[in-house]
């Protein structure tokens, strides 16, 4: 494990974060991604296990998470990515895991992130949304719920708008 | 044609008067009118809505026992029972199953949920009065309504249909 580790550190850059037993915690760069991922795939980790985001307001970035697992190892790496929050834009790497199709596709749908190169980014729970991104922090869902579902003209309805 | 109905008729006739020793009072009968009657219903339940109705199908509540038999088809069914907060998403589904459903039917809506939004009020993926999408005829209010109040309902339900 150590071996590896020193290897993606000189090979990509990547800086390690954190580290415990069974868990470690990389950031790289996020045009190093598919590299990285093609390497580490071939090193043992061979199973995507989940994809998180974070919109960080503050530093206008938002911060991508890939877990991923290694059997052999027993070990979880968690690779840390930024992309700004502008052009949320990163490669997809559905084409090395497959599962991860699935998981951009919900942040795609969430934080609006486009993975360019997955297959399929339609809706997948918010069928006919018309909004922005909902996840997002600077999303005023209920501005938003205001304005879609009631009317301030109705006397039952006011409440909602105080 | 004709004939066979007569028939039916006058067995049906034969058939109560020799039940008549069974009808002790008349609000034995009523009551066992009740459990006669029997309403197939279809569930749609995709929330914490599906608790709400868990209970009445266990063996405390039983809801079979009063003729509440759940279907696995809308076709089958007389009563669509739609528990919580419907999303844009699943309140196609809903229509879609209602619109499957043979005349006459009836909605029935579990929870706050349906009514007003309920603690969604302010989800911006939830629709928030199920009567702006589907005729209902009863709402049975609660977050999430006890078993007794569905029953009561049933039982109101019923009734208006006898009236
Ligand atoms: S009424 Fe309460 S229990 Fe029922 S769906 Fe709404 S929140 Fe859940």
């Amino acid at each position: 494990m150590e071996g590896l580790i020193s290897k993606i550190k000189s090979k990509f850059g990547a800086e390690i974060l954190k580290k415990e037993k069974n868990q470690i915690w990389m950031k790289i760069n996020n045009k190093d991604l598919i590299n990285i991922c093609n390497f580490l795939k071939e090193n043992g980790f061979d199973f995507f296990s989940c994809l998180s985001a974070i919109d960080i307001l503050e530093n206008n970035i938002i911060e991508l998470v890939y877990h991923l697992w290694s059997q052999e190892k027993k070990t979880i790496l968690n690779i840390k990515t930024e992309i700004s929050r502008e052009k949320p834009e990163i490669n997809s790497i559905s084409k090395i895991y497959t599962a991860s199709q699935i998981h951009e596709r919900e942040i795609h749908e969430l934080f609006g992130v486009n993975f360019l190169g997955n297959s399929d980014l339609s809706e997948l729970f918010l069928e006919d949304w018309s909004g922005p991104a909902p996840f997002l922090k600077d999303f005023d869902w209920r501005e938003y719920v205001r304005e879609k579902f009631y009317n301030k003209e109705n006397e039952n309805e006011k409440g909602y708008y105080n | 044609m004709e004939n066979i109905l007569l028939q039916t008729k006058n067995l049906l006739k034969l058939k109560d008067s020799s039940s008549k020793t069974l009808e002790k009072t008349n609000n034995h009968r009523k009551k066992l009118k009740k459990l006669v009657k029997s309403i197939w219903v279809f569930n749609w339940f995709n929330s914490c809505g599906f608790t709400e109705v868990l209970p009445v199908v266990g063996s405390r509540w039983d809801m079979e026992r009063f003729g509440l038999i759940p279907v696995s088809s809308p076709r089958q069914a007389d009563c669509l029972i739609i528990a919580g907060y419907q999303t844009i998403k699943s309140i196609k589904v809903a229509k879609l199953i209602y619109e499957q459903m043979p005349a006459p039917k009836v909605v029935v809506s579990l929870g706050s949920c349906p009514v007003s939004g309920g603690m969604y009020w302010d989800s911006y993926n939830t629709i928030k009065k199920l009567s702006d999408y589907l005729p209902v005829d009863l709402n049975i209010p609660g977050c999430p309504p006890r078993p007794e109040a569905i029953f009561d309902g049933i039982h109101r339900l019923i009734q208006k249909v006898n009236s």
